[in-house]
């Protein structure tokens, strides 16, 4: 397998736990809320899913129950600024730390188990295609995580529900005068965050690395949330930062492989340098950066 | 301000009074013993091998010792505090599991004289403080002249965490025993930067065998990261510490693994009977403390012989791995024909030998 070959077919996979984690804070910061705790909860809902399918309750299973244990934990979080109006922040790191000791305490008797992935399906005809066909060789969660991708693009882009989520995050006090629910909207996409972190926190630790090792998220989280930012709040962006930064961590490990004469700390450095780059000339346009940047980001709502 | 100074002072003298505290203990009180890893214990790795050495004391020693563990700190103030509150607690015995407890480690033997502390893989000294270290590079030469018959690419390679001289030195006699059954054989090397990084180490051992290497030497991971990727591709791979071959049950090529107890048992009771000596401990086959095992069946029974007839060379004292000619991987010799590189010079290793074909991170 050439080197080209080896990083297209492994991008995809690579990139699918910071991708759906981005997602979901996409859809919350969209809505006005600043949600740092990304890193916790994939941790809490990672250790959550290894146990259930380690007992013998299946992928299907674990990614559900890792989705509702991040909605549980981002609704502590949705609490303490909807309703209490604590400093989001704060809030959001709280919950970060809070999720990672959970973590620790529940994956306690699993540490360095392992247990299987998922298979992974071919797109008949596209995989057999020279150099690029790996790229349609992926299990079902990275096919549906490509799905997730369309699906919250077509919201924001054409959805009653899209505008009034970007409405609420712009000015939620207009927002909240042509009666918008603007707590609940924000509940809600709080909620929606946590399940997306949780998802992304199932597939690092059942499909992608399938073991349980505390601390496995290793940061992953806040590499999400820096694609929401330099992605500039859109989709397509957030997913292009995510495969692009999927691609350049498997690159630095297939150069080193392959031994091309760069240090070795140059090349840890670069999927963060490229991406950082990339994404900032993308987004280099002022204007358009301050038209695309959320009002009322990290600001508590009052009536 | 005035009322902070004043809960400081509050807390300050309640520390000190704490401090007086243990003294009052009785003679015939168990010793305590600490054990602080940085990672947290699993069934396999290093912090593992740890809490099974210290095991192998309690074994011995029953109640005359009792032992504590404080798994998962991290290393820096944070240790340092623990460290404290351990003795203070009243242990007075402490294995502090990490290169980086270091200096927090020797100032609290400094502090508490009446305490022992033994360190993993440092270099400082002191009346009661000792460092410890395990010659995994004479397992490692081992392991590599079985991979070198067992490769059919010609071609094998490590997922190693940080390039420190210990983990060079490890690679190094890798390359030099498979060499030794194939010279023309090439290693690679992929360091993840990461001493903890599951998702990161599991990538790097698909990236080697993408480039064809079909046995992969899983340096310095506490988790079957490496091991379990290559098993599912189908390649040989062997680790350090303590044997994952329940997570490769095909491909396991075997483990240089580490038995602390024997060590452990000595410091221990050089503790109680007043003895203890701080000085640095490197300890290997010779020892008992190092050992390989585990051994895959497709390895040749020839190299098999071979390999054993070296490991009892080793362990006579007859054997060094790293006994010239050795050339650096820019070509200059290090060590003539028959020479022996001496143990100081082991410790600081900072270049890859010729065959190791990644270059070394500056």
């Amino acid at each position: 397998m050439s080197a080209a070959e080896f990083i297209l077919s492994g991008m995809l996979a690579a990139a699918t736990p910071f991708l759906l984690a981005a997602l979901g804070e996409l859809v919350v910061e969209r809505s006005g809320v600043l949600n740092l705790g990304l890193e916790g909860i994939m941790a809490f809902a990672a250790a959550i899913a290894f146990i259930v399918v380690y007992q013998g309750g299946g992928h299907m299973l674990a990614f559900g129950v890792a989705a509702i244990a991040g909605a549980a934990l981002a609704m502590v979080f949705g609490v303490l600024v909807l309703t209490f109006r604590a400093n989001q922040v704060a809030a959001g790191l709280a919950i970060g730390i809070l999720g990672l000791g959970l973590s620790s305490l529940v994956g306690k008797p699993y540490e360095s188990l392992t247990i299987t992935g998922l298979p992974k399906l071919a797109l008949p005809g596209l995989s057999s295609l020279p150099v690029v066909g790996g790229l349609f060789v992926q299990d079902a969660a990275v096919w549906l995580s490509l799905i997730a991708t369309a699906a919250i693009w077509y919201m924001f882009r054409a959805t009653k529900l899209g505008l009034t989520i970007r409405a609420v995050g712009e000015n939620p006090h207009a927002a909240h005068a042509i009666g918008t629910p603007v707590i609940a909207l924000r509940a809600a996409a709080i909620a929606f965050g946590g399940a997306m972190s949780g998802v992304a926190g199932a597939y690092a630790s059942t499909v992608y690395t399938p073991l349980w090792a505390d601390g496995m998220i290793a940061g992953r989280g806040w590499i999400a949330l820096a694609l929401v930012v330099f992605g500039t709040w859109m989709t397509g962006r957030v997913f292009f930062g995510a495969c692009l930064f999927g691609a350049l961590s498997l690159a630095e490990l297939t150069a080193q492989a392959a031994g091309v004469g760069l240090p070795s700390q140059l090349l840890a450095s670069l999927p963060y340098l490229v991406t950082i780059l990339i994404l900032g000339i993308i987004s280099s346009d002022r204007r358009r950066m301050r038209l695309n940047a959320v009002a009322s980001l990290g600001e508590p709502f009052e009536t | 301000m005035t009322q902070t100074r004043r809960q400081f002072m509050a807390t300050t003298a309640a520390a000190t009074a704490a401090l007086g505290l243990p003294g009052l203990a009785r003679a015939a009180d168990p010793l305590g013993i600490a054990l602080i890893t940085p990672s947290p214990l699993g069934d396999v790795g290093w912090s593992h091998t740890l809490k099974l050495g210290l095991d192998g004391v309690v074994a011995k020693l029953g109640d005359a010792v009792k032992l504590t563990v404080l798994e998962n700190i991290p290393e820096g103030p944070d240790a340092d505090r623990i460290m404290q509150k351990t003795v203070t607690d009243g242990n007075k015995f402490v294995l502090a599991g990490s290169f980086g407890y270091m200096n927090g480690g020797l100032q609290l033997a400094r502090r508490f004289p009446d305490v022992s502390v033994i360190h993993a893989s440092g270099y400082q000294v002191a009346p009661n403080f000792a460092n410890f270290a395990a010659r995994y590079f004479q397992g490692t030469y081992l392991m590599g002249m079985a991979a070198a018959a067992l490769s059919k690419t010609g071609k094998i390679g490590s997922v190693s965490a940080f390039a420190i001289p210990e983990l060079i030195t490890s690679i190094n006699a890798f390359a030099l025993g498979a060499q030794s059954v194939n010279p023309a054989i090439e290693v690679s090397v992929v360091w993840v930067n990461s001493w903890f990084d599951p998702a990161k180490e599991q990538a790097a051992a698909k990236a080697l065998i993408s480039q064809g290497n079909d046995v992969i030497f899983s340096n310095a991971q506490d988790t079957p990261s490496v091991i379990s990727a290559c098993e599912e591709a189908g390649v040989y791979a062997f680790n350090l510490n303590s044997s994952m071959k329940s997570y490769a049950p095909t491909k396991y090529l075997g483990v240089v693994g580490t038995d602390w107890s024997p060590y452990f048992i000595a410091e221990v009771e050089a503790h109680i009977a007043g003895t203890f000596k701080g000085s640095s401990h490197w300890l290997g086959i010779a020892d008992k403390v190092v050992f390989v095992a585990d051994w895959n069946p497709d390895i040749p029974a020839d190299i098999k012989a071979k390999i054993d007839e070296t490991e009892a060379q080793i362990a006579a004292g007859s054997f060094n791995p790293f006994t010239g000619p050795i050339l650096k991987a820019d070509g200059t010799e290090v060590a003539a024909a028959g020479a022996v590189i001496p143990d100081d010079q082991i410790l600081a290793m900072d270049w890859h030998v010729k065959g190791v074909v990644t270059p070394l991170p500056q």
